[in-house]
């Protein structure tokens, strides 16, 4: 791994122009060091939004780190959905190389994809 | 000891009882501000040589030469002095007398910095202060790298503890065993969570699994511990792939957090019957090289091991028919991910091309490895990869480690006999009856001497009852590639949805002075065997030919589902050369193909 990379890599959210939905950014490398950027995305937003978007537009590599956050996110709209609303996670705006990866480990499955 | 000490050189003893006084009324201002009794403690040497001799114990934080000692010091003095001090600096102030008769013109060169006499009490202890705010600074400096080393030094160690435990993690697999199998797994692969086993079935067939923990270090690799012992204590008890796969799945699940799962490619070969079935879950595509220069990937239909409870292994897993010749390439994604200067991965693209470049070389291992080398920016060595030979001859030949050890059981009584066994439709759909039946009769003394045959035959005459008598299924189906995958996918339809119908197999053994004899009878519920097989079911054919490599005497009737095979032993006979003539029996017979 270059070490460089880490330093090009970002999170950025914003709510939806429709207010019922985070879009989550991450831009460069979606890995192991974007953690914690990652979970305060989108653990700081309270009450939790309906959808969860992650945009994958500026994303140029995504590992299984990633994948793994994904995950979280994943449980974490399980967690909050005891204080009423489910919240969804939908990936979007891949680019060929990451939508690869995330359909070689099948997670079309587990997530919805647009 | 006191908090900060001071130690003044200087011969003339007013000098030095005036420094002494100028230190001792200095007040320290703390961090916080407040003014606090200074914890200082001064210590007064002659001249050099005593000086050295203080600096040992006395371990001073700043060192004064007074205006007479500073004249005449030598610059070899200071450096000693500086060299005691170890790798903590320690200023070295000198007094600077402008009082004196002869102020030397040029300032003294060896020291950190001056105190000029007439001394001024308030920039003097401002220094001091500076002087100790930086000592302080330094000292923590320190902590913090012995610190940071004694951290770096325990986890040097947990690493080789590691290292140590998933090397012997391997141990009990058959990599090595074989010249059909040959690998590389970097220890820093290991360490980031790859692992590699294979073994073999009761049956002699060969299963290989390539997994990859998600995250980094360590604690992705833990997870290997309780897979590979999954894999080595069911493997070679006969337990089907399936089954053994969802008991992975259902142990990842449990244990792992939920960011962590396992990519894993799993293959189960069968090297009599030229079949290779494979489940991809997360791993990148396996590469399977024909001698037609033919390359086909085996994309990963399943989710990775651990994401959820429930998995899909039955539709996931890929049935193939190897062709002589045939290559299969495993890899993990370190080797698809090293990176050049310019940041570009390795990628699937260029192991392609490496492996059309090949043509039948068979260099392609050494090849890729080197190129996936020269590639990477930095040597990082995160790789693995897996080179099998899916028609090597001493595929043939069971490296098994039970039958190696069964081996000083081989000349016990085995006795006389019989149990019966019935599975119906619920069973059917789902469990995997043979590895209970084979773990009986793994436990008779004797037995060992014809394990392996008895879980071919059984394995054969169970296939044959399952998937063409209860499910009706049709074997001529296999006899084009498309129709292979079809005839498994259609298995694992019908078998899902089994809504009756009933195995049954009775054994039953009878032994004397002279040897023994083990019958063996598989009835279904299916209609019976067709009156005349047609020419086309070549691949059908296969079954019973396997059944007579193994077996004294295979028995069945047209119109009815009853098959019967016979084992036969002599007592008398040396039983490794009867292993070693039924081995050479195996190789030797020409299966169709």
């Amino acid at each position: 791994m270059v070490v460089s990379d880490r330093y090009d890599s970002r999170v950025t959210s914003e709510v939806s122009e429709s207010g019922d939905a985070l879009i989550i950014r991450v831009a460069g490398n979606f890995d192991f060091n974007m953690h914690r950027e990652f979970q305060r995305a989108y653990r700081n937003v309270s009450p939790p939004p309906r959808t969860f978007l992650v945009d994958l537009s500026e994303t140029d590599h995504l590992d299984s780190a990633a994948l793994g956050m994904l995950l979280l996110l994943r449980d974490y709209c399980v967690e909050v959905a005891s204080e009423g609303v489910h919240p969804q996670v939908e990936l979007m705006n891949a680019n060929s190389h990451v939508s690869h990866i995330l359909s070689v480990s099948n997670f079309d499955r587990i997530f919805s994809i647009r | 000891m006191a908090a900060f000490r001071v130690l003044i050189v200087e011969s003339d003893a007013s000098e030095a009882a005036e420094l002494r006084h100028l230190i001792q009324g200095w007040r320290h201002t703390a961090a916080g501000g407040n003014k606090l009794p200074t914890d200082v403690g001064v210590e007064v040497a002659p001249d050099i040589a005593v000086a050295l001799e203080t600096y040992e114990e006395f371990l001073p934080n700043l060192v004064i030469f007074g205006p007479l000692a500073a004249a005449r010091v030598a610059s070899g003095d200071i450096r000693q002095l500086r060299q005691s001090g170890g790798i903590e600096p320690v200023p070295i102030l000198f007094v600077h007398d402008l009082t004196a008769p002869q102020v030397p013109v040029e300032p003294p060169t060896d020291c950190d910095d001056i105190l000029t006499k007439p001394y001024s009490p308030p920039l003097v202890q401002l220094k001091l202060a500076s002087i100790r705010r930086f000592c302080e600074f330094s000292r923590s400096l320190m902590a913090q790298r012995d610190r940071l080393r004694r951290h770096h030094a325990d986890f040097l160690q947990e690493q080789a503890n590691a290292r140590e435990i998933f090397g012997n993690l391997g141990n009990e697999s058959c990599l090595d065993g074989t010249p059909a199998i040959r690998y590389h797994l970097s220890p820093r692969a290991v360490l980031n969570g790859d692992l590699l086993a294979a073994t073999y079935t009761p049956d002699g067939k060969l299963v290989l699994m390539l997994g990859d923990f998600a995250g980094h270090g360590l604690a992705a690799a833990v997870g290997a511990v309780p897979l590979t012992s999954i894999f080595y204590s069911m493997m070679p008890r006969g337990f089907s792939m399936s089954r053994v796969l969802r008991e992975m799945n259902r142990k990842l699940h449990g244990i792992l957090p939920r960011q962590m799962f396992c990519c894993l490619v799993m293959l189960e070969l069968d090297p009599r019957r030229n079949h290779l079935r494979i489940l991809n879950a997360g791993m990148p595509s396996p590469c399977l090289k024909r001698t037609s220069g033919e390359l086909l990937l085996l994309e990963s239909r399943h989710l990775p091991f651990g994401v959820l409870p429930t998995d899909q292994v039955d539709t996931s897993i890929v049935n193939l028919r190897v062709l002589p010749g045939d290559r299969l390439y495993l890899w993990s994604d370190g080797i698809h991910e090293a990176r050049n200067s310019k940041g570009e991965h390795f990628g699937e693209c260029r192991l392609m091309e490496l492996l059309r470049a090949d043509g039948n070389s068979a260099q392609a291992f050494d090849q890729i490895l080197m190129a996936v080398n020269a590639h990477a920016a930095e040597q990082h060595d995160d790789l693995s990869l897996v080179e099998l030979d899916l028609t090597d001859d001493s595929l043939n030949r069971s490296g098994c480690p039970a039958a190696d050890q069964a081996g000083d059981r081989r000349g016990g009584r085995v006795g006389n006999w019989s149990m019966r066994l019935q599975v119906t439709q619920e069973e059917l759909r789902e469990a995997d009856p043979l590895p209970h039946l084979l773990g009986v009769l793994a436990q008779m003394p004797g037995a060992a001497r014809f394990q392996e045959d008895l879980a071919i035959a059984l394995g054969e005459l169970f296939r044959n009852a399952l998937e063409h008598g209860v499910l009706g299924l049709d074997s001529s189906i296999k006899n084009t590639d498309d129709g292979f995958v079809r005839y498994y996918d259609l298995l694992a339809e019908r078998r899902s949805g089994l809504q009756e119908g009933w195995v049954s197999i009775s054994l039953s053994c009878s032994e004397g002075k002279q040897g023994g004899t083990l019958i063996l009878v598989v009835e279904d519920s299916g209609s019976g065997f067709p009156e005349v097989r047609e020419p086309t079911g070549v691949y059908a054919g296969r079954g019973l030919n396997l059944l007579h490599t193994v077996c004294d005497e295979v028995n069945y009737l047209p119109g009815s589902s009853r098959v019967e095979a016979v084992i036969r032993w002599d007592v008398a006979e040396k039983d490794h050369d009867t292993a070693e003539a039924h081995r050479n029996a195996i190789q030797n017979t020409p299966l169709p193909v």
